[in-house]
């Protein structure tokens, strides 16, 4: 045991929103190499939180930290209300994990490696290990290929395969690390699906992705991480709202609407269908009331909310090479 | 521990977890076709020796190999000596090696393939990861030796009948006693190996590659022998592993010479405490 004085069993917590995982100060170098920096991320109980960031910005050498397989340089990992990685056998029976893509042996079926892992779970009596496997690759369609050897399967069917071991037992929190890897569009959807599922039933998820769509179609809430630091963290709505709104008026009069809006020294350009108005210095409302009252036709007007792709794009732009030679 | 089901057990039962152990260790087809190659050698071995008649005695070469010519003429027609020479033979190459490929699977390759996670995430502690891990290794050792001497046994008293079971001091003893050298050298073996598989283990929990802990050993085997045949760094050889491993032929003299024996359980004791703290210690500060 890496505990010795862990006499003290704690149950789920009932003292508040203590966050599902919680990271302070969190530092990892490999040698002269910083993987991550200073990074305070908190994943609020019951959400579905993607971790969003190109590639080497830190996301995997994070979670690896939180569940525990790498110690940090510096810093403290909360998962569960323990201490990480010293608490790790209190926190992680609750925590199921795909982490780096799956991995298991190829010349055991899917279901023998399922049952190799089952045989670890501490919250798996021996009787129900059987079931449980059977359960888990029926959650991720896998039942008819269980049998066969991991060494013929399909990349998405190894995928489905590491999803299955996460959900060997009802989980508190699932971390999935990159789970659409290798997926079709069909696979990620039922992905979404089971992400979708363990929501619902209170689940809390961690998924880090670098395909922005899946993230904004499954997820409350990001945490973005660029170079090892995170760049921005929160509910998903809140940090798509705080991007520079803007109001899409459909108008057959834009000349009009476009002169009203100037007179009022709102900031307005001629879109497609009408005009675009920043909303930095008037709400939506207003807009649409100065816009009714002067007169101008209205087909429709939507708030445009800035896509989680401008936000991405953004917020780690620093990272694009920009070109250091200079002529 | 395998009837507690109180929902906030925080660890699997050990007994559960090294049975799924050994059922990944012997379904491993690689494991298997080890064992298979082990169990032809004796018979390879007795059917040799029967079939060119009286080995021609040794012209030389490396030391060693007189005692290992002796050995085999002792072993022509004689049901006794068959599988201690397959032993002998074996534990200066093959023996280390599967000893080592196992260990090499343990942590290693366990790493390469990503399942090591698996159960770290599970979690199973370090530790209680190490000793299963070890009594993994040791059990397929064992097999390993247990193989040879029994294949052995089986292919001398086959080949040569349970009246030639002649020491090589001259007496002849009976099935039971001759057995029991069998199994004493089988036993002073695998404590060898598993001293190996303990330092195989040590270059395994820092490698995710599973030839480096095979090119090690056999990198290493390969030095001591040379080390043990410099006589300028005889200082030196109570030292090494290998010096000790002839001394297993002892069991086929009447009365039993213990001291090299003795002398080389010691040596692999440490050996073994040595491998397996360095293993411990490797392990628990490595990034899973």
């Amino acid at each position: 045991m890496t505990a010795p004085a862990d006499t003290v069993v704690a149950g789920p917590s009932s003292e508040g929103p203590a966050p599902a995982a919680r990271t302070r100060g969190l530092r990892k170098t490999y040698g002269r190499t910083v993987a991550v920096d200073h990074v305070d991320l908190d994943v609020p109980e019951g959400a579905v939180l993607g971790m969003l960031g190109p590639n080497g910005s830190g996301k995997t050498t994070t979670i690896r930290m939180l569940l525990g397989l790498v110690r940090p340089t510096e810093g403290e990992v909360e998962l569960l209300g323990h201490r990480m990685p010293d608490r790790a056998a209190e926190a992680l029976p609750d925590v199921g994990a795909l982490v780096e893509g799956p991995g298991f042996h190829p010349f055991l079926s899917g279901r023998e490696n399922l049952l190799r892992l089952a045989a670890a779970e501490p919250r798996l009596t021996s009787a129900r290990m059987a079931g449980a496997v059977d359960d888990a690759l029926e959650r991720v369609g896998l039942t008819r290929a269980g049998g066969r050897r991991y060494r013929g399967y399909s990349l998405g069917m190894k995928q489905r395969l590491g999803l299955a071991g996460a959900l060997l037992v009802p989980r508190r929190l699932v971390v999935l690390d990159e789970p659409t890897n290798g997926l079709d569009p069909a696979g990620t959807r039922e992905i979404r699906s089971v992400i979708a599922d363990l929501h619902r039933d209170g689940v809390t998820v961690l998924v880090s992705s670098h395909l922005l769509a899946e993230v904004e179609a499954t997820c409350t809430h990001v945490a973005v991480l660029n170079d090892g630091a995170l760049v921005a963290q929160g509910e998903l709505a809140e940090l798509l709202e705080s991007e520079s709104p803007a109001l899409e008026v459909s108008t057959p009069d834009t000349t009009a609407a476009l002169e009203t809006l100037r007179a009022a020294h709102l900031t307005a350009r001629p879109a497609p269908d009408g005009v675009r108005v920043e909303l930095t210095r008037a709400t939506a409302p207003d807009v649409i009331a100065m816009l009714a009252g002067a007169g101008v036709p209205i087909h429709e007007a939507t708030r445009s909310r800035t896509g989680l792709e401008d936000l991405f794009a953004r917020l780690t732009q620093d990272s694009e090479e920009s070109p250091t030679w200079t002529p | 521990m395998d009837t507690l089901t109180a929902p906030a057990r925080r660890t699997a039962p050990t007994s559960r977890l090294v049975r799924a152990e050994l059922r990944w260790i012997f379904r491993r087809p690689r494991s298997l076709a080890v064992l298979a190659l082990l169990g032809v050698i004796p018979v390879i071995m007795g059917v040799a020796l029967t079939v060119s008649g009286s080995p021609e005695p040794s012209t030389g070469g490396a030391p060693g190999d007189d005692q290992g010519a002796g050995l085999l003429s002792s072993a022509l027609g004689n049901g006794l000596v068959l599988p201690v020479a397959a032993l002998v033979m074996t534990l200066g190459m093959l023996l280390p090696l599967a000893s080592a490929m196992s260990a090499a699977d343990a942590l290693a390759g366990e790493t390469s393939t990503g399942t090591l996670r698996g159960w770290l995430l599970a979690p199973v502690s370090r530790g209680r990861l190490l000793a299963i891990k070890a009594i993994g290794v040791a059990t397929f050792t064992l097999a390993a030796v247990g193989v040879i001497a029994v294949i052995g046994t089986l292919t001398g008293l086959v080949i040569n009948g349970t009246d030639t079971l002649a020491t090589m001091s001259g007496t002849t003893l009976p099935l039971t006693d001759a057995l029991g050298r069998v199994a004493l050298a089988a036993g002073w073996v695998t404590i060898q190996l598993w001293a190996v598989a303990a330092v195989a283990l040590a270059i395994s929990a820092c490698t995710e590659h599973p030839m480096v802990v095979l090119a090690s050993v056999l990198g290493g085997l390969i030095v001591f022998t040379v080390l043990g045949n410099l006589d300028a760094l005889s200082w030196l050889h109570p030292f090494l592993i290998t010096e000790s491993w002839w001394s297993v032929i002892d069991v086929l003299r009447d009365p039993i010479p213990f001291d090299d024996l003795t002398n080389g359980l010691l040596v692999a004791l440490c050996y073994l405490l040595i491998g397996g703290s360095l293993s411990y210690s490797l392990l628990v500060s490595r990034d899973g």
